[in-house]
């Protein structure tokens, strides 16, 4: 990367040609003294100011000692009237970017430039006075200011107005000031001026939706004199669309025709900037749409590549959520695929691949084969991940896709390509039932000549369980055993298991796979022998054709139904002995994870890396652990499961927190404890819940939790009967009760006796929001308008005195513990007013939907208007209650 | 924002460059991006022809002009079609300085003025002049003609 850090000067024969040729910071600043010569040269100082320029755009430093030397030189040279060197002066002044102690030797200089008689003396001026001033001359200086953005001279304007838009990020208040003076430049003739002052307006009155508001409207009627203040109207009209949107009725859409009047401007920038805003629109109908992807469709043919690339990056994210809408463009955008620009390429095969439809595909296919060889890998996983999808939507096309894919499989490429390509076909093998033998002999194609030992194993492990279940079983076994002969100790492994699994299954094949097995009793890997020997013993290798019993079947190829971790930790903890090693000892406890772990389980995963059975969510998991504890298993289907409540400080004694499992006429909290003291082992572990604050609530059962040895956390339950259906809240005070032995840290054997004691824990709450499930809806309004306005119940709310409006609305919201809707629980900062979207499932599987109005005064008391609908009158009551308590 | 605008010779060496909001660690990272996908592209294409690459939510349009080729990246209301703009502004104002596409011994010799156009073009990422002629006399401290 070197050779692209700085020009190497040392090449002969370009060292002949460049006037920078042999430069060094060293020399330049000794040159730069001639800025304190009494009579200046200034050609030679505009020289010396060059070369500067060229090492600080070079990304070379100076020194704060080298930096100030120099800004000192350089200020003797406002004495020089040359016109050209005052220019250079301006710009290295900004360069060097004075410190605030030092900038005080330049401020007259500047201030009196900035009320020169010459212009642009003055725009030079402010533009440097700006770029260094602090809040205190910044003050000084605002008068100027003021007048140069109204100043008849657009240089001088535009000077002040950008200064303006710089200053907003460090001193607001100040540069909020001048909102009458920009309002005013807005209306210049001259076009930039126009531009510049239009961005700092909204800047400044971002916050204020009226103000914005007003602001688009005046605009849009008025004349906007440039293409650049064209477009940042567009942004502005669609943002007063998009946040008036919440609260109009559809079908009503304000600024609309305005849009669609910019698709006929005469400015391409302009035309893209109004087709893109429509295309944006939330809840696009496809009368609006049509205008904007017929100029689109236009820029698809157009000459110019940056016109194509941003017309087919619109038309792809289109064709996201509406893919009919595109189709029009088709024909255009298969031109595109032998787009010179890869990137543009990529967009029109990935748009395609999603707007096609059945009787194109063969073609289209055709067309990719030849585009693959020349992108880069990136681009060929975004292709491969369409392609999986369009084989998924168009299920009888499998064989063109699957011949593409297997075709692609054998080309060069890199692990996360190849990983993506059999990743699809693992994927379509699971949909498409008919695609599972051709799919399947491909893989094993694949891993007759594959470098990458991970997938030849998942490859493996999934021939073993397809594999044994197609109509010629036989026919993988070359491939398969093949891998025992060529490939490395882990895959050998994996081969075996595979080749065991065909055995174990499919009963013909048996005795000839015994043959197979036996020869990999001499292989020189363990694991290898190992393996071979395991499974020879276990499925009766004396060649006999016998069915194979089904619970060594289960043994050997059925799910270990075990935490992983715990199997792990007992095997480690495990020392040989005469005693074997067994596998019931092993907790079947679910450790508690963090949430965001939790989470990443939760998401479907794709191909190989998914279990067959399919994702289990969270809340699977919690309801298989319960229903796995005789005390709780006829409490019926659990409703929800809280995020843990931390019971403990960090770092204490005893780490213990609290899941919260709600059913519909129990609940159990599940108390996740860790020991976190070597010397110390718990047995008999249990959790003294007081529930005096809690009236509605009657303890149930305890289950106790046997030993809780170091740094291997545990569960104990405590289960409570409450009114069926209803949601009872209350306080629980919780200690922590048990027995505790003295571990000898040498030997890590306990004593035989410990002493009781107990540990003070905090307390925690059921409250409204536990009986309420987070789940959101695609599109509010229809979810909204689906309820019956007959269940809806309004009602208004003053919430008193806030810290802000953000801090009401996430108030409110974690009061119901819904899922915010649409991104409506951000709130724009210093905004008045606010409404907000809530979707949830409340306890009894009721769908409830909230909108949410909030206002602010100026003495920041919040008022809230809450209208709910639901599917139950009683629930659209129930939650009108939970706000008002 | 206009991220950044950078200038190289036909070997990949820096010319100019001028970041603005892209923090100092990220920099050695976007001149070699910026350097090798001009190398991998822009061999053979036409003077002042215009490729477009994103990256994440980050927009780059760049050219070739003579011997240097030019980069600007943009991200926000800088898009591809608005740096589009602002590099035709910067194309034009190199080649009026110059008097025609330069070589890079031509450009280093203007290099002055081309850093005092940038300056009126860019300004902390934002664009600032937009019109050849009248950066062309800006850089000479006159003032604008049409006013």
């Amino acid at each position: 990367m070197a050779q692209y850090v700085k020009k190497d000067d040392d090449r002969d024969e370009e060292a002949e040609y460049s006037p920078f040729s042999g430069i060094e910071k060293g020399a330049v600043l000794q040159e730069a003294r001639v800025f304190n010569d009494p009579q200046l040269d200034s050609r030679r100082c505009s020289q010396v100011i060059t070369k500067l320029l060229y090492l600080l755009n070079q990304g070379d430093t100076f020194t704060k000692v080298e930096a100030t030397e120099v800004f000192f030189s350089v200020t003797k040279l406002f004495q020089s009237k040359d016109i050209g060197l005052r220019r250079m002066v301006y710009l290295i002044i900004k360069e060097l970017s004075p410190s605030a102690d030092e900038v005080i030797i330049v401020t007259s200089s500047l201030m009196k430039d900035m009320n020169s008689k010459t212009d642009v003396y003055r725009a030079n001026a402010i533009r440097v006075l700006c770029r260094i001033t602090d809040g205190t001359l910044l003050t000084q200086i605002e008068r100027y200011l003021k007048q140069a953005i109204v100043d008849k001279n657009p240089v001088v304007a535009s000077a002040a107005l950008v200064s303006g838009i710089h200053l907003l990020q460090t001193n607001p208040e100040i540069v909020k000031r001048w909102s009458n003076e920009v309002q005013e430049a807005v209306q210049s003739r001259a076009a930039l001026v126009q531009f510049h002052a239009l961005g700092l307006l909204h800047q400044i009155r971002q916050n204020d939706r009226l103000a914005v508001s007003k602001l688009v409207t005046s605009l849009t009627k008025g004349t906007v004199r440039s293409p650049l203040a064209q477009c940042l109207l567009i942004r502005y009209t669609s943002q007063v669309i998009r946040e008036s949107s919440m609260n109009s009725q559809p079908g009503d859409r304000p600024f609309y025709d305005y849009l669609e009047s910019c698709l006929r401007h005469k400015s391409e920038m302009v035309i893209f900037e109004a087709a893109r805003a429509i295309t944006e629109l939330s809840g696009v109908t496809s009368r609006e749409l049509t205008p904007a992807i017929t100029v689109l469709q236009l820029f698809l043919s157009s000459s110019k590549p940056v016109l194509r690339f941003a017309a087919v990056r619109t038309l792809n994210k289109v064709a996201m959520t509406q893919p009919m809408a595109v189709t029009t463009c088709n024909i255009d955008m298969e031109s595109l695929i032998s787009d010179q620009n890869r990137s543009i390429a990529t967009l029109a095969i990935t748009t395609l691949l999603k707007t096609g439809n059945e009787s194109g595909v063969d073609r289209l296919m055709k067309q990719i084969t030849n585009f693959m060889s020349d992108i880069a890998d990136e681009f060929k996983i975004v292709v491969v991940d369409a392609i999986r999808s369009l084989c998924l939507k168009f299920p009888l096309k499998f064989r063109t896709l699957m011949n593409f894919l297997s075709n692609i499989l054998r080309e060069e490429g890199g692990f996360e390509y190849k990983k993506a390509i059999v990743d699809s076909i693992v994927t379509i093998i699971r949909d498409i039932p008919d695609a599972k033998e051709g799919g399947l002999l491909h893989l094993c194609e694949f891993i007759e000549d594959c470098e990458f030992t991970y997938l030849s194993t998942q490859i493996l492990h999934f021939l073993g369980i397809e594999g044994p279940k197609t109509a010629d079983p036989s026919k993988f076994i070359r491939y398969i055993y093949n891998r025992v002969i060529l490939e490395n100790a882990t895959v050998r492994a994996s081969a075996v298991s595979t080749l065991a699994k065909f055995g174990a299954m499919v009963d013909s094949l048996k005795p000839r796979i015994f043959v197979l097995l036996r020869r990999c009793l001499y292989d020189n890997d363990d694991e290898v022998r190992d393996r071979a020997t395991l499974y020879l013993n276990t499925l009766g290798g004396d060649g006999s054709v016998v069915e194979t019993d089904k619970d060594v079947k289960e043994f050997l190829f059925g799910s270990l139904d075990l935490p992983l971790v715990n199997l792990e930790t007992s095997l480690k903890n495990y020392e040989p002995s005469d005693e074997p090693f067994d596998i019931n000892s092993v907790s079947r406890e679910v450790k508690s994870q963090p949430f965001a772990e939790k989470k990443a389980q939760a998401k479907k995963p794709t191909g190989l890396g998914a279990p067959p059975a399919g994702p289990t969510s969270t809340v699977d998991t919690y309801e298989k652990l319960l229903l796995s504890i005789p005390e709780f298993s006829t409490f019926g289907q659990l409703f929800k499961s809280s995020a843990p409540v931390e019971l403990t400080e960090a770092e204490t004694e005893y780490a213990v927190n609290v899941v919260k499992h709600i059913f519909d006429k129990y609940v159990v909290f599940q108390y996740n404890c860790t020991n976190t003291i070597p010397e110390q082992l718990l047995e008999n572990v249990t959790i003294v819940v007081d529930a005096s604050e809690a009236e509605e609530f009657e303890e149930l059962a305890t289950k106790p939790l046997k030993s809780l040895p170091y740094d291997t956390p545990g569960q104990t339950f405590v289960a409570f009967e409450k009114p069926e259906g209803v949601p009872s809240i209350g306080k629980f005070s919780n200690v922590l009760r048990f027995i505790v032995k003295e571990v000898d840290p040498s030997t890590g054997e306990a004593e035989e006796d410990g002493v009781e004691d107990e540990y003070q824990l905090e307390e925690f709450e059921v409250v409204a929001s536990d009986y309420m499930l987070k789940v959101g809806v695609s599109n509010f309004r229809n979810a909204w308008e689906s309820l019956s306005p007959d269940f809806e119940r309004v009602d208004e709310y003053g919430l008193g005195p806030r810290e802000s409006l953000k801090e009401a609305v996430n108030t409110v919201i974690n009061l119901l513990g819904m899922q915010p809707c649409e991104g409506t629980e951000v709130v724009a900062a210093n905004s008045r007013s606010h409404t907000c979207l809530l979707s949830g499932v409340y306890i009894g599987n009721v769908k409830v939907l909230v909108r949410l109005s909030f206002g602010v005064d100026g003495a920041k008391e919040v008022a809230m208007k809450l209208a709910v609908r639901s599917e139950d009158e009683l629930v659209s009551d129930a939650i009108h209650e939970l706000v008002a308590n | 924002m206009l991220l950044a605008v950078l200038i190289a010779n036909s070997e990949g060496n820096i010319l100019v460059e001028r970041f603005n909001g892209v923090p100092g660690e990220e920099r050695l990272h976007w001149r070699s991006f910026l350097v090798k996908l001009g190398a991998d592209n822009l061999k053979g294409v036409k003077n002042e022809e215009l490729l477009v690459a994103c990256h994440k939510s980050v927009y780059i349009v760049y050219t070739v002009l003579g011997h240097v080729s030019i980069y600007l990246v943009g991200k926000d209301e800088y898009d591809e079609l608005a740096l589009s703009e602002a590099i035709f502004v910067v194309t034009s104002a190199i080649k009026d300085v110059c008097g025609k596409p330069p070589t890079e011994r031509l450009f280093l010799d203007k290099y002055g003025r081309i850093c005092l156009c940038l300056d009126e073009i860019v300004w902390k990422g934002l664009l600032e002049n937009t019109d050849k002629d009248r950066i062309k006399r800006l850089i000479r401290l006159k003032p604008p003609t049409e006013f």
